[in-house]
Parts: structure tokens; sequence; C-alpha cells
């Protein structure tokens, strides 16, 4: 993955470790979106620490702690620390043991969580109160994205291509209809619906700004800031040497109750097991393996054999319908 | 139209020999009269009725109009209702707010459509104004007295709020979600569908609980009993899990969540206080958390009390719903 700058996150990560070597602990929690860019930030932070402290995915600690009792050194990164805990009955187990251990310890701990996970485990058990130190990865302007993405090449080895919108596309009104039966006969209803895409282009135009900076502007608002989502929609884009401006507006979204609370379970971890999964919506009466197909139906998760993870390209519309069904709070 | 103008300046006209009129308000009266009859009357028909009481100018094109404006604004009425309906439930995360819209809406239709036929139709001046008001002040104390404290219920509720469309309420012994609240009117929908109506008079005048006032999320209170000798702390921490872990739960900071625990004679009492973030969810909330709470109470060796031990007694919330 192309690596965002993270020059504010690491300088203040130095800064809790050099406060740790001075006698002073403050355990940090690093939060962030899926995709965001945290695992390289790890990888930062693992070359900082060197042999002084051991790197630890949450997922091999779900079951046991030892491996985190046995590890060596002063400084732990535990990576995917929402990883801890189930939302089930009984699937809070393994992250209250976890707290404890931090509360008891001497070591400085590292740690990095799902936005969603930690939001709702900041309600539901005061998670914010056992880090002092908390880092949460803000979202990349257009132009920091832009920076990102071109520090692979070389000046105007790129040419950004203009999109041409059609007479029909131009149009700020189209002619939109929707089906209706009354007592057994289908009809149309029209109604007129607003193009943002033409609104946009003549915005664009007046402002005058460069097929580049559209192409930029676009791809930041369409992958809400996210390195990871504007890295694939990048390569989508991207037709070497020319880089035509064909992104889409992520899709809307319109599911069930029971589909949105599974979508939910799988965002706040990023990706899960089919088990995992299963172990959380079976007693709620709900078929895991249904609502993943389903789900994977309709573009918003991937499987990969076992293992359910959200769809990059859908996190926008994703975090939209959650928040606005009161799912993510 | 000649011989309805005939007819009706000359019931008025009987009306207002029996009545004592000062000499001062008749004289005004009969001019305004005569010079209104001689312009609207054709020329054969004879221009110098007697008559000293005022010409509403009422005729059947003005009723005509008057019921055609109001028609309009019935079918005006429908219409906002069904589109701020279905926009309400498109734009979920506003229901409630453009829901509580709605009965202002009627009222302003209803409203501007009585001053345009009052106003444009029949053209009332201030002393005919007078007249019709004492008219239908009379027929209000005689007759419509309880149509209109039911009107007048209606404008109090919207000003001042004891609820709003789409909270919900006990009111007497009804307990659902207010559906409406129209001119004479509120309508509840019960937990098990049905509709009911209570007039916004007797409305006002009842004791009312509104369960989340305007809010969207509202606080369910789940009640658990168990056996005095079970583990109480267990039961609490299982009930806070099974609570927090619900698809329908809404907690911050403001919303929290809160477990409860009394001690009666012969059994105790685990108490659940929470939110859903969908006052919709009451229902479906409160069997997801006492449905999973109960299968990891059998696991941990939670039981219930005794059978015939508890009373629950009037009022209590698990009695009641």
């Amino acid at each position: 993955m192309m690596k965002p700058g993270f020059e504010e996150e690491i300088g203040l990560i130095k800064k809790v470790i050099v406060d740790f070597w001075d006698g002073h602990r403050s355990n940090l929690a690093v939060v962030s979106d899926p995709f965001r860019g945290e695992t390289e930030l790890m990888d930062e932070v693992e070359g900082m620490i060197g042999e002084e402290g051991a790197r630890i995915n949450a997922r091999s600690l779900f079951r046991d702690l030892k491996a985190l009792n046995e590890a060596p050194g002063r400084i732990v990164v535990v990576e995917e620390a929402h990883r801890l805990y189930q939302r089930k009955v009984g699937g809070f187990e393994a992250i209250d043991r976890f707290l404890n251990m931090l509360l008891a310890s001497d070591r400085l701990f590292i740690t990095t969580w799902n936005s969603v996970s930690w939001k709702y485990l900041d309600e539901v058990i005061g998670l914010s109160r056992h880090f002092p130190q908390k880092i949460r990865i803000s979202r990349m302007s257009a132009g920091e994205i832009r920076k990102m993405i071109l520090s692979g090449y070389e000046e105007k080895e790129l040419t950004f291509l203009e999109v041409e919108l059609d007479e029909e596309e131009l149009k700020i009104f189209n002619r939109a209809s929707r089906q209706k039966t009354l007592a057994g006969h289908s009809f149309e209803i029209p109604y007129p619906a607003i193009s943002s895409r033409s609104i946009r282009s003549r915005m664009d135009r007046t402002e005058k700004k460069s097929a580049e900076e559209i192409f930029f502007d676009r791809l930041a608002s369409i992958s809400d800031g996210n390195p990871g989502v504007a890295e694939l929609l990048w390569k989508e884009a991207l037709d070497y040497p020319e880089v035509r401006n064909v992104l889409k507006d992520p899709p809307s979204i319109d599911l069930h109750r029971d589909e949105s609370f599974a979508l939910c379970i799988v965002l706040s971890m990023g990706s899960v097991e089919m088990e995992y999964l299963s172990e959380v919506l079976e007693p709620l009466g709900i078929s895991a393996l249904n609502i993943s197909n389903l789900l994977e139906e309709m573009g918003l998760v991937t499987i990969d054999g076992e293992v359910i993870s959200v769809r990059a390209l859908a996190l926008k519309s994703i975090f939209e319908h959650l928040r606005r069904a009161r799912l993510v709070w | 139209m000649v011989s309805m103008a005939e007819n009706t300046t000359g019931t008025f006209s009987n009306l207002s020999g029996s009545s004592n009129v000062p000499s001062n308000v008749s004289s005004n009266v009969s001019s305004n009269v005569s010079s209104n009859v001689s312009s609207n009357v054709p020329s054969n028909v004879p221009s110098n009725v007697p008559s000293n009481i005022p010409d509403l100018g009422i005729d059947s094109y003005a009723i005509i109009n008057a019921l055609l404006i109001l028609a309009l604004a019935y079918v005006a009425a429908r219409i906002t209702v069904f589109l701020l309906t279905a926009l309400s439930e498109r734009v979920y995360e506003h229901r409630i707010t453009i829901k509580m819209t709605i009965p202002i809406a009627k009222f302003v239709i209803y409203g501007f459509a009585l001053y345009h036929i009052a106003g444009s139709v029949f053209q009332l001046s201030a002393v005919q104004l007078v007249a019709f008001w004492g008219i239908a002040g009379a027929a209000i104390g005689f007759g419509l007295k309880d149509r209109v404290a039911e009107v007048v219920g209606g404008i109090v509720i919207i000003l001042d709020k004891p609820y709003q469309v789409g909270d919900m309420v006990e009111i007497e012994d009804y307990y659902g979600e207010v559906r409406d609240i129209g001119i004479r009117a509120t309508r509840l929908v019960t937990p098990d569908d049905s509709l009911v109506t209570v007039s916004n008079q007797k409305a006002l005048i009842s004791i009312l609980a509104d369960a989340n006032a305007g809010s969207r999320e509202m606080m369910v209170v789940v009640d658990l009993f168990i056996d005095s000798a079970s583990d109480a702390s267990r039961a609490m921490a299982i009930l806070r899990e099974a609570t927090v872990t619900s698809r329908y739960v809404y907690i911050s900071e403001k919303r929290p969540v809160t477990i409860l625990l009394k001690d009666y004679p012969f059994y105790r009492r685990v108490r659940s206080k929470a939110y859903v973030y969908d006052l919709r969810d009451e229902f479906p909330f409160e069997t997801d958390v006492t449905r999973r709470a109960w299968e990891a109470f059998e696991a941990a060796g939670i039981r219930p009390p005794e059978a015939g031990i508890i009373d629950i007694g009037p009022g209590s919330v698990a009695a009641g719903r």
C-alpha cells in the first residue's frame, strides 16, 4: 500500500515512547476507520521501538492472553485490539482481562482500534479511561491524497483526461420514473431527478480547475479522505499513462434491520471469520451464512474463504447508512 | 339567484323585526341593503325591498364556492399528510421532526381555507363578521360546543406540545404511538395494532404519560425475576451484557444503561433501564433482552422464582404491557 504521511501521528507516538523511558507511562490508543493505514503506521512504530518491544495481533489473544504475558520487551504493540470482544452475552471476558492486565502492568502498551468498536466499547465499558493518550487518524485532504499517490511518479509522467459529458448528461433535471401498481394495472409515475454529476461538472468549469485538481477533489470526496480506499479508486482510474475521471458515486444502501446489524458487526471488526459472525448472529436467530452472502451480492462485503471483509469501495456508503440507522454512534 | 336574494333578505328582515336593533344601526344597515340589492338584482325585480338587516351576500354561487374551497382544503391536507408521512419514513433519522409538522400543516391549510371563505367568498365586513360570530356562538353554545372544544384542544396540543406525532404515550388506559393529531381527535396505534381515537379535549384533560417527549430514542425497562437463592451479582452482569449487546440498544453519555436490583421477601427483581434508538423497537428490544438473558441465566444456574410466589401487582411495567 502507498504510505500516507502520518508525520503528526508519528510525532505523538515518539513523545509517548520518550516519556515512557523518562519514567512516565501513558498507554496509547490509535483509533481509525478501516483502510486508514494503521498497519503502515505500526510498521513505523515497530521500527522505532526495535528490540525493546514486541508486536502482537489481538486476533491470537481472544482465547488466551498468555502470548501477551510472555511477550518480550518493555513496549508492547497490540494491533486490532478490538478483536478482544464479541458483541454477545459473555463476549467481554477477554477485553476485561486485557484491561485489568493493562492496569497491573508496568509496560507501555501501544494499541490500535477500529473506530466503530472504540466508540461502542467506550460507551459500554468506558474504554477511553484506560488510555490517557489517544490518536485518531484523521481523514486526508485532496492535497494530501494527491501528494501520497503522485509520490511514486515523475512530474508530467501522467496525463489527466477531462471527461466530457454529453448533451443528455449535462442536463440538470432528468426525467425519472417509478413503477407503481394500482388495482392490478402497472403504470409509471414520472418525476424530475436532479443530476449531481451535471451540477458538479458545471461548478468545476466555473471555478476553472485543472483536470488533475478535479480528479483529486473527487477522489478525496468519494474515498472520504481514506488513503486505502483512495488507492483502490486510483487503480481503477489509472490507464497508464492516462488517468480518467471515471469515479462513480458510492451506491446508496437500503437494508433491513438485521442486515444492517450484521454489516455493523463486520464494519466494527474490518473483517471477521464466518465462525465469529455466527457466534454473534446465531443467538439472535440470524443466519450468518445467508446474510453475508446477501451483503456480498449487494457489493458491501467481500467473502474470501471463511473471511468476510468490508468492501473498501463501499465504505463511505456503509458508514452513512449505519449512522443514519444509528447503529454506528 | 334572484329568489335566493329575496328570500334571504326577507328572512333576515323578519328576524331583525323581532329584535331590538338600535335605530342608528338599523338606518345604516338598510342603506347598505338597498344599494347591494339594487346592484345585484335584475331590472324587472323591485329594487326597493324593505329591510333593515345586513345582506351577507350568501347566494348559491358563494355556497358552492365555499364548499369547493373546503373540498380543496381537504384534498390538500390529505396530500400534504401523505407526502410528509412518506418523506418522514424515507428520511429515517428525522422521522419524528417531520411528523411533528403534520398537524401544524393541517391547521394552516384549514385555517387558510376558512379565512379565504370568510374574506374573499362571502366578503364579510366587520359588522357582518360580528353578526356571523353571534349566530355561530349561539349554535356552538347549543349544539357544537364539544366539537369546538375538540378543535380548540387540537390547537392547544399543537402549541403547548404535551405530546407530538411519533411519541409513545399513554392516555387513560391506552398506550401507543401517536400517529395523527387531527382537527378533532388524536389517533394512537397500540402495540397490538388497534387504532384508538381520543378526542383532543379529552387528551388534554387526561393524565398523560409521554415515554419519549419528541425524541427518537426511548427508555425501555426490562424486569426479570429470579429466585432469592440465585447469584444476583451474576444475574446483573448477564442482564447488562444482554442489554448492551442488543441490536436495538442506543447508548451515549446522556443515554446510559442502568442495572438495578431489588429484594422482595421471596424473590429478587433485576431491572435493566436502557434506550432503544427507535421507539418502535420497544417491544422487540424487550423480547430480545429477556430471551438472551434467560438463556444465559439458565446456563449460569440462575433460576426463576418458585411458581405462585410473584405478585406483580397493578401498575407494574411487566404486568401492563
